[in-house]
């Protein structure tokens, strides 16, 4: 113990906050340089931890008297998944700085974003877990109360109502959790010890579920998600944030399936409906948007009827590939926000049908283009192993299930392409203004996370070698379905 | 053989203290303006909290037990103390601009400090009372003493009810006494754990008429009615007052009673069960649909009120060490938020939700203030709040009442609602003028501020620094006094 590798993870979770605060004493003409630094520091931290093959778990009584205990890890799923976050925060602090006029503010609360996302995949205790789930959320609405658009407030308050809604009813639960099990504190290693038994379990599931079927999101409980998207800054930044805040699918793998297993085998046929029609759902009314943002929305919320098909189905091939999807549709989901507010940027509107753009801004349409056959799943991206990955597993549980799920990436092809094809190809209306094409550092804000996708999408064994073992070491807690 | 009574001052030296306050104030109010009393009290109410270190772990009584300066005594007083000290530092700011800078101002509050010091410090039913009757009579006073129509409008109304919700009290304490004979907690708690049924009637009568006097007293609902009016009528700085101190001391009054003499006494926890769902209901819809948010604070108050008494249906291990945490926790976010109302609002109605938009680009320090105090009301970690919510959700949870826990969730999300809307309007820009007091970020109320801020976030960020104090499960247990 004490080791410096053994406070890496606790670094990295507050590192960013420090820059955040560090941000508010910066004088203006440093403040992009200091926030990229700190989120490029903190994505070092992520990588050294990578390097050094996951953390062991670190672990100081905070509050004693209530058995809350500090224990962070960042291993396997959850280093996975706090890497992509460091990586796209790192991202979204790029263009932030380039894009908004004026942008600490912006900066600051990124960062202080990424110590709440990060807190939440090191968490490996249920009420620390619970308070980083909401450290999350204050950032984001103040994002969007600062840089939204003119129905911000309606959007901010469905936001907030769904979200608290779901988590204070997963408070309960976690109370219950302790207080009929009987475990002398919140920390994952003593509960699993003393698990709750018989229906209990299956209430304290549910409690559970509505704060991670808010944050998947799953149907019926997304329709904070479009007005989020829609109303928060054209740039697409908090948007990049807004997607890294969808843990609801890491929740379920990591808490609920070690504390409830047999809550999750009774309920499952149930929850992969629901997972199965929110993917099938969600790209059926993609297919109607006229609205960049909440196409996208909408799109990643079929991308989470995938992931939580996976993580329902309790097949380890499918939790694998649900892991694998949530964190790589953080890259190409988060990219395409971008991709969108460079479109907005230079076209000023977020219509679908502004045609002809691909004719002036061929790189531009070029990256978005790719970045889109990333996220339908074309193999050799990493979205496709994810979705395949989902589909086999899930097939293996309930075929007809599979079935439905498969329609779906169809049906994503028909919304991206339509989409794609209306604003980038067709002719570019008379007499409009003439897009400017990629610039500087719009390269590597687009090209980095593509480049990425590929790269695990050719080559996905070191991500794959990362997760599987965390996923089999979750699922053992079923005794082998 | 006559027995000399059991005096020994040293027990009593907080309440003293602060007494000797009040009387300064009363006297020297002929000779020396209101600034400088306020400052001796100031002075007064810190000596009082030091005297308390004193007397911690000493477990001290006076006058055959009728004074109890055990240790919850101690940390309920050093509750109270904190939000005086609060109020007394919003006073010296904002009491010239509410026409309530008189020596007289200074006396009564200090005179109901000495009343709500009592009730905590209370070992039987009749220091209880005389205590809360000290602590309501000034507190009349207090809410009356602009002389405008308003306050005269809130005082009335706070005086109408709050006598009534005290006659039902003593008509509840003599059932109890008729029931027990005895006024004693300790008595009273032996002779309930051992009762023949014809006196069960009577004592259940008395416990249901008491819980309804304190009912009134922290605003229950359905008693709550007169909160709203009476602090959105009195001054700001004396509807910090009564919303923080004075809710306090009767929240240990009910500690005291309910938690100790009362424990085992059958009937109580389900009524009162329901009068906190009903609370829980009515406070957080209501608060909904305010628009000045200073009458919002009201509606809070009522709701926190709800949130607070669920730590009395725990058992007194666990709730008692719940509630004491929540109400220092309660007296410290809506003692800065009440604070930085009274310093910028143009006059005491407050000001409405719409003129705080865009605050931050005008009192930058001030709005990130209040934010931090809404985010801890909403009950949203790291901030204080949310270990208090989540104290008193675990209280109830554990005796069995689960179903209050899962109303008190459900409705907390309108809470957060309500919360969150103001915060968030302080970060919109704005274009229009501003609408509120300019100068009045001033260094006393700034001190207020910086004192709630920096103790909801340390406290959220390590509870134990309170919590440590305050969890032991001894000090609950004997709550009646030996």
């Amino acid at each position: 113990m004490n080791s410096f590798t053994d406070w890496l993870p606790t670094l990295m979770i507050f590192l960013p906050l420090l820059g955040s605060l560090l941000l508010l004493v910066t004088p203006k003409t440093f403040r992009d340089e200091v926030a990229g630094f700190i989120a490029a520091l903190t994505l070092g931290a992520g990588l050294a931890i990578w390097r050094g093959g996951g953390s062991e778990l670190f672990r100081w009584d905070w509050i004693p008297p209530l058995g809350i205990t500090y224990s962070v890890q960042l291993g396997g799923v959850s280093l996975a998944l706090a890497l992509v976050t460091a990586l796209m925060s790192f991202i979204a602090i790029l263009y932030a700085a380039r894009r908004i006029p004026n942008p600490g503010p912006m900066l600051s609360l990124i960062l202080a974003m990424e110590t709440g996302l990060i807190g939440i995949f090191a968490a490996q205790d249920l009420l620390l877990f619970y308070v980083f789930f909401e450290d999350a959320l204050i950032p984001a609405l103040l994002m969007l109360a600062i840089y939204g658009k003119s129905g911000r407030m309606a959007a901010l308050t469905k936001f907030a109502a769904y979200t608290l809604f779901g988590s204070l009813l997963m408070l309960v639960s976690i109370i219950g959790v302790k207080t009929l099990g009987g475990s002398p504190t919140f920390a994952m290693t003593d509960l699993k010890q003393n698990l709750v038994t018989g229906s209990a379990q299956t209430w304290l599931y549910l409690g559970f579920l509505a704060a991670m079927a808010v944050k998947l999101p799953l149907w019926p409980m997304h329709a904070w998600l479009p007005d989020f998207h829609e109303q928060n800054h054209d740039s697409g930044v908090p948007d990049v944030m807004g997607t890294l805040y969808k843990v609801g699918g890491y929740g379920l793998f990591t808490f609920a399936i070690p504390l409830f297993p047999d809550a999750s085998l009774e309920l499952r046929p149930i929850l992969m409906g629901l997972a199965a029609f929110t993917a099938l759902y969600a790209a059926w009314i993609a297919f109607r948007q006229t609205d960049w943002k909440r196409l996208l929305a909408y799109a990643g919320l079929s991308h989470m009827g995938f992931v939580a098909l996976g993580v329902f189905s309790l097949n380890e091939t499918a939790v694998i590939g649900a892991m694998y999807l949530l964190a790589f549709q953080n890259l190409y989901t988060g990219a395409l926000f971008l991709s969108v507010g460079m479109l907005q940027e230079r076209i000023g509107s977020l219509e679908t049908r502004v045609g002809g753009v691909m004719t002036q801004a061929g790189a531009l349409g070029g990256l978005t283009m790719a970045l889109w056959f990333a996220s339908i799943a074309v193999p050799g991206m990493a979205g496709f192993i994810g979705e395949f990955s989902i589909l086999l597993g899930a097939y293996q549980v309930f075929p007809w299930l599979a079935f439905i799920a498969g329609i779906t990436t169809i049906a994503a092809a028909a919304y991206a392409l339509t989409a794609f094809q209306t604003t980038f190809w067709q002719a570019r209306p008379a007499g409009s203004v003439t897009v400017r094409d990629l610039v500087h550092t719009e390269w590597l804000i687009l090209g980095i996370p593509l480049v990425v996708l590929v790269l695990f999408g050719v080559y996905s064994t070191p991500a794959l070698n990362l997760m599987q073992p965390a996923v089999r070491a979750v699922l053992t807690a079923l005794g082998g379905n | 053989m006559l027995q000399p009574p059991d005096v020994s001052l040293t027990p009593l030296l907080p309440v003293l203290i602060v007494l000797a306050g009040a009387v300064s104030s009363t006297l020297l109010g002929f000779w020396v303006s209101r600034r400088i009393l306020t400052f001796i009290n100031l002075g007064a109410v810190t000596l009082s909290a030091l005297s308390l270190g004193l007397l911690w772990n000493r477990a001290a009584s006076a006058f055959g037990g009728s004074l109890q300066a055990d240790n919850a005594a101690l940390l309920l007083a050093f509750v109270i103390l904190t939000g005086t000290l609060m109020t007394l530092l919003v006073t010296l700011d904002t009491a010239w601009r509410a026409r309530v800078s008189f020596p007289e101002f200074d006396a009564m509050l200090m005179y109901a400090v000495t009343g709500c010091l009592l009730i905590a410090f209370s070992g039987d039913l009749i220091v209880m009372l005389i205590g809360l009757e000290i602590m309501s009579l000034s507190g009349y006073v207090l809410a009356t003493l602009q002389g405008s129509r308003r306050a005269e409008e809130s005082g009335l109304k706070y005086f109408l009810l709050g006598a009534a919700g005290s006659a039902v009290l003593i008509y509840g304490i003599a059932f109890v006494y008729g029931a027990t004979g005895s006024l004693n907690y300790a008595a009273i708690a032996e002779k309930t754990s051992v009762l023949n049924p014809e006196n069960t009637a009577i004592l259940v009568g008395g416990a249901l008429l008491m819980l309804c006097g304190f009912a009134f007293k922290v605003a229950l609902a359905p008693f709550h009615q007169w909160t709203p009016d009476v602090y959105g009528g009195a001054p700001t700085s004396v509807s910090l007052f009564l919303s923080t101190v004075v809710k306090v001391a009767a929240f240990a009054g009910m500690l005291r009673v309910f938690g100790g003499a009362l424990e085992n006494a059958p009937g109580w926890h389900s009524v009162l069960a329901v009068l906190i769902a009903a609370t829980l209901i009515v406070g957080n819809l209501a608060a909904l649909r305010q628009t000045n948010f200073k009458r919002m604070l009201a509606y809070s108050a009522v709701a926190h009120t709800g949130f607070l008494a669920m730590a009395l249906l725990g058992t007194p291990q666990v709730g008692g060490a719940a509630l004491t945490y929540y109400l220092l926790v309660y007296t410290l976010m809506t003692a800065a938020a009440l604070a930085i109302v009274a310093a910028l609002q143009r006059s005491e109605e407050g000001f409405s939700l719409l003129d705080m938009r865009g605050l931050y680009y005008r009192h930058p320090a001030y709005a990130v203030a209040l934010a931090v105090c809404l985010a801890s009301l909403a009950g949203l970690p790291p901030f204080a709040g949310f270990f208090g919510k989540y104290l008193v959700f675990q209280a109830a949870y554990q005796n069995g009442y689960a179903w209050i826990s899962i109303l008190a969730a459900l409705t907390s999300v309108a809470a957060l609602v309500y919360y969150l809307r103001p915060a968030m309007l302080l970060f919109m820009p704005d274009r229009t003028p501003a609408r509120e007091y300019s100068l009045g970020q001033r260094t006393p109320t700034t001190l207020t501020v910086a004192l709630g801020v920096v103790g909801v976030t340390a406290l959220g960020l390590l509870p134990n620094i309170w919590y440590s104090w305050v969890a032991n499960p001894a000090i609950w247990t004997l709550l009646v006094g030996r």
